[in-house]
């Protein structure tokens, strides 16, 4: 397994930087997987991460002026790294004003990401820094845990406002209740709400717009007015929207159908919602904060970051 | 006994010097003598010192005196011995840039009958405010520490060496400085095995045409503290002066300094033994350790237990934000009694019994964790005058026998650190 790659551009090395910030915000430990084309930071469906998982891929030419990789082996020409992605990204802020950065793979004791960053300092004399990150190689067999997801069909998918406007709206829903609702039609509205016992708030945004549909008949379907309702944990969301330091180019949120029989939750907080779907499944309880995930919803984000997408899946709540 | 004066913009330097070392200490000596008013502070393991000497053209006046303290035997003369908190001290000088613009006049002056230091700002639109400390009675200590003598000496701009410091984190608790007479090289402490799951190791090189004066007798590599060494950074970029380096093999604390025309900041810092001495006995290696604090403070208020270790009960060492490895349980404060407060008589103990402290306070662990004292500070370097100058003139080379009034010396294999 090797891999050797190198930066020499400033504005592809700051970009390369606020990616990482982005990942290390959003997971505490991801996967980096090299592919000979692509970089991908990978975190899969895991109960501890609360279910959430993110797909973020960039290529590699856009970033890059040298890349080399040898992955496993021929047929399966890719690396698994698991690493901590705030050491990545610390690394490489130290690299603010560099000439040029390295990154390769490295076995010193153990394995490692070794980031090189020749560095132009004030006396016009280059200084060498070097980061070893420790990083645990994944074994073939995980691999098919960590692939690119499918998108099932959605109900509903809108463009978001501006990401930062609804992050503060969020911050201060958050100190009122743990459950959001989302609400999305074809019209391009879009509604965040809260409700408890003493208070309803609801923030309304217009005029977003919507992505064409994917199928010609999920489009015909649906009635524009409709809005489709999708319950969501306020702290995962939060984190997702505090990891975007920048407006991406573009947004897109998906309520997404999910594994079961589609259902939709009553939205109060202290009812048990009525159960429509076939399965069996256990109830959802909303009392207080105690929340059982039933994954028949998801949240599907899709944001374009320049030249990076990256894609973020939400549980619903029931 | 005490009583000066300065301008706004000396209050800011005055107040960064206080936070410099706040780092260091929960608590401050303020020492005035005929060569300026020092400011000194020790760290609850004794491992790190610091002292800013403010030389009396800094202010814009300065008025100090002795009082003359008559004794039924023989009159003393002794010195103010003030030891302030940096809970109060502190932040009466917070925000030093914002005390820059709005203090037109700041006095200091201490009311020896009432045991009170009363700072007092002279601020814009009439206002004055008025602060009074209460201080405890206690003989500052001070380090003796010839740093001309080190063989090792860098000059470095400051705003280089806190470029150099963005690359580690404040997990890291201790740097090494590696040094030839090509290059200059900081990097993470490697002296546990690389812990797996987090710790990412960083190295930097520093050409040697980046100092402003490199001077390399012997190749070494020393390993300290980092933390403290942030505040005095910024200390530094307020004086806008180098930064002196001066160190020599690693066991031998290092010195950062500071030397300006009207002040001098002395930090000085010990570092981490060499492999042998670690590789000994947990005794000597205790001792090693207790001869290196030793090393670093000795009182120069000597009486006749100056220089000797004593107590092997150490009072609850307060760490200020010091990590556990680097308590040392009961070695720590071998010399804090003797040092603070000589009248005190829960303070020495048979020096025989110092030799087993060690061994019941240190156990295989704890042998690890002894290692790591290394503090960082800028450099600051502070001939602080102590009270008893005479004894010290008798005496010149009493701290240069480091521990050798102590029965360890005897015990004691491994290199020790000496001033």
């Amino acid at each position: 397994m090797k891999f050797r790659a190198k930066i020499v551009d400033a504005a592809c090395l700051n970009h390369f930087t606020r990616v990482s910030t982005m990942i290390a915000k959003l997971a505490k430990t991801c996967t980096l997987r090299i592919s000979p084309e692509k970089l991908n930071f990978v975190l899969s469906d895991r109960v501890a991460s609360g279910g959430v998982s993110m797909w973020c891929e960039l290529e590699q030419e856009n970033f890059f002026s040298e890349f080399q990789m040898e992955g496993i082996s021929a047929e399966n020409n890719a690396i698994y790294l698991d690493l901590t992605a705030e050491n990545l990204s610390r690394a490489l802020k130290t690299a603010q004003n560099a000439r040029a950065l390295k990154i390769k793979l490295t076995n010193k004791h153990f394995p490692c990401l070794t980031v090189s960053i020749e560095l132009l300092s004030v006396s016009s004399s280059s200084r060498v820094v070097t980061h070893d990150i420790p990083v645990k190689v994944i074994p073939r067999k995980l691999w098919k845990d960590l692939q690119e997801p499918t998108i099932p069909d959605s109900d509903v998918s809108i463009y978001l406002p501006v990401l930062k406007t609804m992050k503060s709206i969020v911050e201060k829903m958050k100190n009122i209740s743990n459950h959001l609702i989302m609400e999305a039609n074809l019209s391009g509205e879009l509604n965040l709400k809260i409700e408890t016992e003493l208070v309803c708030i609801t923030t309304h945004f217009k005029d977003l717009g919507n992505p064409p549909p994917a199928s010609e008949d999920a489009s015909q379907e649906r009635p524009p007015e409709q809005m489709a309702e999708v319950h969501v944990d306020i702290r995962k969301l939060l984190q997702f929207l505090a990891g975007q330091q920048v407006n991406p180019t573009r947004a897109v949120c998906r309520q997404l159908k999910g594994s079961h029989t589609f259902h939709r939750g009553a939205g109060r907080l202290s009812a048990r919602p009525p159960w429509s779907g076939a399965q069996d499944g256990p109830g959802a309880h909303l009392t207080g904060t105690e929340n059982y995930l039933v994954s028949n919803k998801i949240v599907h984000f899709d944001l374009l970051h320049e030249d990076v997408s990256l894609q973020y899946f939400i549980p619903a709540l029931s | 006994m005490l009583k000066c004066e300065m301008s706004g913009s000396q209050v800011k330097v005055f107040g960064k010097a206080i936070q410099a070392l706040s780092r260091i200490s929960d608590e401050l000596w303020l020492d005035p003598s005929e060569k300026g008013l020092a400011l000194r502070s020790v760290n609850s393991c004794r491992s790190a010192y610091g002292c800013v000497l403010f030389s009396p053209v800094f202010f814009q006046h300065y008025q100090w005196s002795t009082s003359v303290k008559v004794n039924d035997n023989d009159s003393t003369m002794s010195n103010l011995n003030c030891k302030l908190g940096m809970k109060s001290l502190l932040p009466i000088f917070r925000c030093p840039n914002s005390l820059e613009r709005t203090v037109e006049k700041c006095k200091i002056f201490t009311r020896s009958d009432k045991c009170k230091v009363v700072i007092q700002f002279f601020c814009r639109h009439g206002i004055r405010r008025t602060h009074n400390l209460c201080f405890q009675e206690s003989q500052p200590l001070q380090v003796i520490f010839e740093k001309n003598m080190c063989s090792n000496t860098l000059v470095i701009q400051p705003r280089v060496l806190a470029e150099a410091l963005v690359l580690f984190t404040s997990s890291q608790e201790e740097v090494t400085l590696a040094v030839t007479p090509l290059s200059v090289c900081l990097k993470s402490s490697s002296d546990e095995p690389m812990d797996l799951t987090n710790s990412v190791y960083s190295e930097m090189f520093v050409g040697a045409d980046e100092f402003d004066f490199f001077q390399i007798g012997v190749d070494t590599e020393i390993t300290f503290c980092f933390k403290e060494l942030k505040g005095m950074l910024i200390f530094s970029e307020a004086t806008h002066a180098p930064i002196a380096i001066h160190f020599d093999f690693p066991g031998k604390p290092m010195a950062l300094s500071i030397d300006d025309m009207l002040l001098e900041a002395n930090f000085i810092l010990a570092t981490l033994a060499d492999e042998p001495s670690r590789a000994s006995s947990p005794q000597s290696l205790c001792l090693s350790q207790n001869q290196k604090r030793s090393d670093l403070m000795h009182s120069t208020h000597n009486n006749s237990k100056a220089g000797k270790n004593v107590t092997s009960k150490a009072p609850g060492c307060i760490l200020r934000k010091a990590a556990p490895k680097r308590l040392y349980p009961s070695e720590t404060l071998t010399n804090i009694s003797a040092l603070e407060n000589c009248g005190s008589p829960t303070m020495k103990r048979a020096n025989g019994d110092i030799s087993e402290v060690p061994e019941s306070s240190v156990s295989d662990t704890d042998r690890c964790q002894v290692t790591f004292f290394s503090l960082q500070f800028s450099c600051m370097f502070f001939g602080a005058v102590s009270s008893d100058q005479r004894e010290h003139f008798n005496h010149p080379f009493d701290s240069l026998a480091t521990a050798s009034d102590n029965e360890e010396d005897d015990m004691n294999n491994s290199s020790s650190s000496t001033f």
